[in-house]
C-alpha cells in the first residue's frame, strides 16, 4: 500500500499533549509513591527510598518504551499479532511454573527472576488490544456476521480472561473484558448482538462475583462499609478517612496520617486516597483532569486516525487507561466494589507502568498520522 | 472505499459515545470526590480523629474519709500498675516467661495481653511495691508502669461496714458507694496521636487534667467507735453469739457517733471475708424490737393522757386476747399481782402494755408508731437501709394490737429504734440521722455541711421528759439495773425479742437481747443501742447480757466525752445487794429472779439445775457483781474424782481461778485480760488436780 512508500512524508510530530500529560502523571506518581511509602519502607526495609527507586527504574524503562513505541510505525504490530498471542498464553501459563512463577498471598500473578518481576496480565491487555484492532479492521470483515468477526477477539479474550481469573485476579480480568468490549462496540457490533452478548455475559459476571462468599461480602461492603469496619469495610473506611480530612487543600505533602499503617500499602491501589489527603480536593481533581486530558487526546487520535486499524488501536489503548483510572478512583471513593486495579502512571507498579506507557507510545505514534 | 466510509461513520459515532460516557463517569467521580471532601468531611474528620488519637486515663485521686476530729479513716496511696505497650514489646514469649512468676500470672495470659493490637494494656493493676521493683529489674522493652491510687484503711476492721470499700475502680459498699460521685472526682486523660499500630507519633499531646475527689468528714467519733468495737469484740467472746451490734448517736442532732456489728471485715482485704459481713446490720437488717418498743406505746399513752403512774393495776401473769393467752414474764410465779402502772412499766409487764394499747386503739397507736418513723426509711446517707414492716391500721385486730403494744409482730431496724428513742430524749423531735458532717474540696474549702434536720415533732417536750424519767426508773429500780453507772442519771430499756425463723414462726430458745438508752438525763449527749443476737452462752435475758454491754460502753464514752457525774453516791442500799439463793433453780428461773436485782449471772456447766453458787446466798455484794453458778452436769455420779471440763472463755482471771478452785483443778495462766483459750476443751472429763492451761487476752487484739 501507499503507507510504506509515503510514511515518511505523512509523518507529523506526535501529539505532545499526550506525552506531557503522561509525563506529569508519572512525575506526580513518583512524588506520591515516595510520600506514601517512605515511612513504611524505612521501617520494613530500613530504606526509605526502596519504592521510589523501583518506581524510578520502571519510569525510566517506561519512558524508553514509550519513546521507542512512538517511533515505531503502529501497523508493524499488526504483523506480530500471532506471536504476541502465543507469548501471551505462554506467559500466563508460566506463572504456575516453579522457579519462574511467583506466588504472593496465594495468588500467582507474577513471573520473574531475582528482583525483576512482571505481571503477564499487563502484557495480555496490550496484546489483545493489538490483536482485536488488527482483526476487527481486516478488509473483508463483515461486522454483521458475529461468528466470523466480533466473536474471534471475544473468544481469545475469553480464554485469557479465564487464565487471569484463575490466578486469581478478577479485577484485571474484568478490566480486560471491558477494554475489548469497548473495542468491539466501537468497531460497530450491531446493537442486537451487543444486547445478546450482555444477556449472556452479565449473569456470568454476576455468578463470578457472588460464587465465592468472601468476594460477595467484599463486593457489597462498599454500600455500607461501617457494617463490617474491621474486615470487608476496612479499606473503604480507611480510604474515606484519608479523603475526608483532606478537604480542599489537603493536610500537606508528606503529612498523611492514613499512610501510617491505617491504609495498607498506601503506595499501591489506594494512592489516590493519599493524594486526596495530602493535596486535598485540588490535588485529586487535578489528577482526574489529567486523565480527562489523556482520554480526550486519545479519542481525538482515534477519531482522526488514518485507518480503522489505527482508530481501533488508539481507542483500545485509551480505553485501557480510562477503564483502569475510572475503576481505581471509583474504588477509592467508595463508589464501586473493591477490585484490585491500580491507578495508571501513579500507583507503584512495575510492568503495569511499563506496558501502560508503552501503550501511550503507540497512541502517540498513531497521532503522527492523523488526518 | 464506500463501504469503508459508511462503516467509519458508525465507528466514529460509537467512539464519540464511549468518549462521552467516560467523560460523564469522570464527572460523576469528581462530584463524588467533592462530596466526600466537603459534605462528608466533618463527619469523616471526626471519626478519623478518634482513630488517630489514643488516650491514657489520668485517674483522679479519690477523696479521703475522716472522722469528726480529722482522724483519717480511709485514704488513697499511689500504687503502680504494670502496663504493656504491645508495639514496643520485642519478644513477647520471653517477656511473658519472665513476668509470669513475678506477677503470679500464667504465661499464656500475659502473652495474650502483651500481644494485643492496642496502644497500651494493663498487665496487672495496683501491684505491691516489691513486685513493681522486681518487674523494673527485669527491664523488659515495652513493659512500663503507670501510677494509680489504691485505697487503704489505716484502722483495718474499725468502722468497716459503714465505710465500705473500693474495688478496682469504684466504691462497692457503705459510704464509699453512697458518696462515690463526691469521692471519685472525674478522670482526666492524656490524648496523643498514634499510627495504626498504636505507636505514638510526634504531634501535640493534649492533657485534660483530672478533677480530684472531695473529702468526707464524718460525724463518727473514732474513739467512741473504738470503745464500741472493743466491747462488741469482748461480747463476741463472752456470749459466743451469732452477731452483736451497736449504734451510737447524738440524740440532739441526729449525728451518728459510732456504728458497728460483728462479725465484720477488713476493707483492705474485703474479698477474704464473707459478703454477709459487709453489711452494717443495725442499719440494714430488720427484726422484732421486743420490749424496747414499749417506749413507743408508753410515749403515745402519756401524750394522750391515758397513763397515770399511780393508777392501780393487777397482773395475773397472763391475759386472754381474742382467744389467745398472752403471758407476762412473771407468769411462773403467778404474775406481778397488785401493783400500780409505774411498777408495771418499770418491770416491763406485758399485760399492762396491752391495756395501754387498747386504750389508744389501733388507729392512734399506729399513728404514733408511724410518726416515730417506723415503717419508713430514716433517710440516713447509707445505701441499703432497711424499712421494716408495720401493720396498717385496717389490718390490726385485737391480737395484733395487743402484741404490737409490747413490740411483737412488727419488724424494725435498730436505727429506726435509735431515732425514735432520740425523739424521746430530745424533747419530742424525730430527726434524720446522718453520717457525713462536712464535704470539703481538695483545698480544704467546705463544700457542703450537714445540719440537724427535723422530720417532725412526735410528742411534746413534757411527754418527752416524763418518759425519760420512767426510763431512768428502769435503770434505777427495774430490769436495767445492770446498766447503772455510778453518779450518772441514765435512761434505758431492755429488750428481749424472740427470733423469727424463715417460716415466720418463732425459733425456740433464740433471742435478740437488746438495750437502748441515753445519758446524761439532764441533757442527753449520747444515745446508745446494743444488741446480742443468738447468744450461745449465758442466760437469755437482756438484763444479764445487753445491759452490762451497754454499761461498759456508756461508762467509757461518758468519761471520754468528759461528762461529769452529777449524783453523789448516797443511796447505800441501791449499791449493795443481797445475793439470793439460786440452788435448785434452772438457769432461766435464776435469770428471771436476778432480772431487776443488779446481779450478773455467770453460768458454768451446760445443763441441769444449779448445784452451787459463789458468792453464797445472803452475802451482801456490790451492784453488778457476777454470781457464778455451777450446774449439776459438771460432776459425774460414777467417779467423784472426775469432773467435766467447763467452758471458761470470757471469764476474767479471777473468775477462772474461782471456778477451777471450786472444781478442784489447777490453773496454768498466760497473758492477761479475759480467757480466750483453754486446754483441755470444754466437755472433756478431767481428773481432779489436773493442770488446766488458760490463755487470757484483751479481745481488741
Amino acid at each position: 500500500m501507499k503507507k510504506t512508500s509515503t510514511e515518511n512524508e505523512l509523518r507529523k510530530p506526535p501529539d505532545f499533549a499526550i506525552f506531557f500529560t503522561v509525563l506529569i502523571l508519572v512525575g506526580f506518581g513518583l512524588v506520591m509513591v515516595f510520600s506514601a511509602s517512605y515511612i513504611l519502607s524505612l521501617e520494613s526495609r530500613g530504606d526509605p527510598f526502596f519504592f521510589l527507586r523501583r518506581q524510578a527504574f520502571w519510569v525510566v524503562l517506561g519512558l524508553a518504551g514509550m519513546i521507542a513505541a512512538s517511533n515505531i510505525g503502529y501497523w508493524k504490530w499488526r504483523k506480530l499479532v500471532l506471536p504476541m498471542l502465543v507469548v501471551n498464553f505462554i506467559l500466563l501459563g508460566a506463572v504456575y511454573i516453579p522457579g519462574i512463577g511467583i506466588e504472593i498471598n496465594e495468588a500467582s500473578r507474577w513471573i520473574g527472576v531475582g528482583g525483576f518481576s512482571i505481571q503477564p496480565a499487563e502484557f495480555s491487555k496490550l496484546a489483545l488490544i493489538i490483536f482485536s484492532a488488527a482483526f476487527l479492521s481486516r478488509k473483508n470483515i463483515r461486522i454483521e456476521n458475529f461468528w466470523s468477526s466480533s466473536f474471534i477477539p471475544l473468544a481469545f479474550t475469553g480464554g485469557t480472561f479465564l487464565l487471569i481469573l484463575a490466578q486469581p485476579d478478577l479485577g484485571t480480568a474484568l478490566a480486560l473484558a471491558l477494554i475489548v468490549g469497548i473495542m468491539v462496540f466501537a468497531a460497530g457490533i450491531p446493537w442486537k448482538q451487543l444486547i445478546s452478548l450482555l444477556f449472556v455475559s452479565t449473569p456470568l459476571v454476576l455468578y463470578l462475583m457472588i460464587s465465592k462468599e468472601y468476594r460477595m461480602r467484599r463486593i457489597f461492603s462498599f454500600l455500607d462499609p461501617w457494617s463490617d469496619p474491621l474486615d470487608t469495610g476496612y479499606h473503604i473506611i480507611q480510604s474515606l478517612y484519608a479523603l475526608g480530612p483532606g478537604g480542599l487543600f489537603g493536610v500537606g505533602l508528606g503529612r498523611s496520617r492514613q499512610k501510617l499503617y491505617y491504609l495498607p500499602e498506601p503506595q499501591n491501589d489506594f494512592i489516590f486516597a493519599i493524594i486526596g489527603e495530602e493535596l486535598g480536593f485540588l490535588g485529586a481533581a487535578t489528577v482526574i483532569l489529567l486523565f480527562f486530558i489523556l482520554i480526550w487526546r486519545g479519542f481525538k487520535t482515534s477519531l482522526t486516525a488514518p485507518d480503522s486499524y489505527g482508530s481501533l488501536l488508539a481507542a483500545g489503548v485509551t480505553a485501557m487507561v480510562a477503564v483502569q483510572a475510572l475503576i481505581n478512583i471509583g474504588v477509592v471513593t467508595g463508589s464501586i466494589p473493591i477490585t484490585g486495579i491500580n491507578l495508571p502512571f501513579i500507583s507503584a507498579g512495575g510492568s503495569s507502568l511499563f506496558f501502560t506507557m508503552f501503550g501511550m507510545g503507540i497512541l502517540m505514534n498513531i497521532s503522527r498520522y492523523s488526518r | 472505499m464506500a463501504r469503508d466510509s459508511a462503516s467509519n461513520l458508525t465507528v466514529r459515532r460509537r467512539l464519540l459515545l464511549v468518549f462521552i460516557l467516560m467523560c460523564m463517569l469522570l464527572g460523576a467521580l469528581l462530584f463524588r470526590l467533592g462530596w466526600i471532601q466537603f459534605a462528608m468531611a466533618e463527619e469523616l474528620q471526626q471519626k478519623a480523629w478518634e482513630q488517630w488519637n489514643r488516650s491514657i486515663p489520668a485517674r483522679s485521686s479519690r477523696g479521703n474519709i475522716y472522722d469528726r476530729s480529722d482522724n483519717l479513716l480511709a485514704g488513697s496511696a499511689t500504687a503502680e500498675t504494670v502496663v504493656a505497650i504491645p508495639p514496643q514489646v520485642e519478644d513477647p514469649f520471653f517477656s511473658a516467661r519472665a513476668l509470669a512468676p513475678v506477677l503470679e500470672m500464667s504465661e499464656e495470659r500475659i502473652h495474650e495481653l502483651i500481644t494485643q493490637d492496642r496502644a497500651a494494656v494493663y498487665v496487672q493493676r495496683k501491684v505491691d511495691e516489691e513486685v513493681a521493683k522486681e518487674v523494673r529489674l527485669l527491664n523488659l522493652p515495652g513493659i512500663t508502669f503507670t501510677h494509680e491510687t489504691k485505697r487503704f484503711y489505716p484502722n483495718n476492721n474499725l468502722l468497716s461496714q459503714l465505710l465500705g470499700f473500693v474495688g478496682m475502680d469504684q466504691g462497692w459498699g457503705g459510704l464509699e458507694i453512697y458518696y462515690e460521685d463526691v469521692l471519685k472526682g472525674r478522670d482526666g486523660n492524656i490524648v496523643f496521636p498514634t499510627d495504626a499500630r498504636g505507636r505514638e507519633i510526634p504531634g501535640v499531646r493534649r492533657f485534660i487534667p483530672p478533677k480530684e475527689g472531695k473529702d468526707l468528714y464524718l460525724t463518727i467519733d473514732e474513739t467512741i467507735q473504738f470503745i464500741v468495737e472493743r466491747e462488741l469484740n469482748r461480747a463476741m467472746v463472752e456470749y459466743s453469739p451469732e452477731r452483736v451490734m451497736a449504734l451510737a448517736v447524738n440524740p440532739q442532732t441526729g449525728e451518728l457517733l459510732a456504728a458497728s456489728s460483728k462479725p465484720d471485715f477488713n476493707p483492705n482485704h474485703y474479698n477474704q471475708f464473707d459478703e454477709r459481713f459487709w453489711r452494717l446490720f443495725p442499719v440494714t437488717d430488720t427484726f422484732e424490737p421486743g420490749s424496747t418498743f414499749k417506749l413507743i406505746t408508753l410515749s403515745a399513752a402519756v401524750e394522750e393522757n391515758l397513763y397515770r403512774q399511780e393508777e392501780p393495776y393487777f397482773c395475773a401473769g397472763h391475759v386472754t386476747v381474742a382467744g389467745h393467752t398472752i403471758r407476762c414474764w412473771t407468769s411462773h410465779k403467778g404474775g406481778h399481782g397488785s401493783i400500780d402502772f409505774k411498777e408495771a412499766v418499770l418491770s416491763s409487764c406485758n399485760p399492762a402494755f396491752i391495756v395501754l394499747g387498747e386504750r389508744l386503739g389501733p388507729q392512734r397507736l399506729f399513728e404514733y408508731v408511724r410518726a416515730f418513723g417506723f415503717g419508713s426509711l430514716t433517710g440516713i446517707d447509707y445505701l441499703g437501709e432497711g424499712k421494716g414492716l408495720v401493720f396498717k391500721p385496717e389490718q390490726v385486730g385485737p391480737l395484733e394490737l395487743a402484741t404490737s403494744s409490747f413490740g411483737q409482730g412488727i419488724s424494725v431496724t435498730p436505727l429506726q429504734q435509735v431515732m425514735a428513742v432520740s425523739a424521746i430524749a430530745n424533747g419530742g423531735y424525730l430527726l434524720r440521722p446522718h453520717v457525713v458532717k462536712e464535704i470539703r474540696d481538695p483545698d480544704g474549702q467546705v463544700v457542703s455541711k450537714s445540719s440537724r434536720e427535723v422530720i417532725r415533732q412526735v410528742i411534746s417536750a413534757d411527754t418527752s421528759r416524763q418518759v425519760s424519767l420512767i426510763m431512768e426508773g428502769v435503770i434505777k429500780e427495774g430490769s436495767g439495773v445492770n446498766a447503772y453507772i455510778e453518779g450518772y442519771r441514765i435512761a434505758g430499756k431492755t429488750g428481749t425479742a424472740q427470733k423469727v425463723g424463715p417460716e415466720g414462726n418463732y425459733i425456740p430458745g433464740e433471742y435478740i437481747l437488746s438495750f437502748i438508752g441515753f445519758a446524761p438525763l439532764e441533757d442527753p449527749q449520747i444515745l446508745l443501742y446494743v444488741a446480742v443476737d443468738g447468744a450461745k452462752r449465758g442466760p437469755q435475758w437482756g438484763s444479764q447480757v445487753s445491759a452490762p454491754l451497754f454499761r461498759n460502753i456508756m461508762k467509757d464514752v461518758l468519761s471520754y466525752l468528759e461528762i461529769m457525774p452529777t449524783e453523789l453516791p448516797d443511796e447505800e442500799e441501791l449499791h449493795v445487794v443481797e445475793v439470793p439463793d439460786l440452788k435448785g433453780l434452772t438457769v432461766d428461773e435464776a435469770g428471771a429472779l436476778l432480772d431487776t436485782s443488779g446481779l450478773l449471772l455467770k453460768v458454768i456447766g451446760s445443763e441441769g439445775v444449779i448445784k452451787d453458787q459463789a458468792p453464797k446466798a445472803k452475802a451482801s455484794v456490790p451492784l453488778q457483781t457476777g454470781i457464778i453458778v455451777y450446774l449439776d452436769d459438771l460432776w459425774t455420779d460414777e467417779d467423784p474424782e472426775e469432773v467435766q471440763m467447763p467452758n471458761l472463755i470470757g471469764l476474767t482471771m479471777q473468775e477462772t481461778a474461782e471456778v477451777l478452785g471450786r472444781l478442784g483443778l489447777k490453773m496454768e495462766p498466760s497473758g492477761s485480760g479475759i480467757a480466750v483459750e483453754q486446754e483441755p476443751e470444754p466437755g472433756i472429763k478431767v481428773r481432779k488436780n489436773s493442770l488446766i492451761k488458760v490463755h487470757f487476752s484483751s479481745p481488741q487484739d
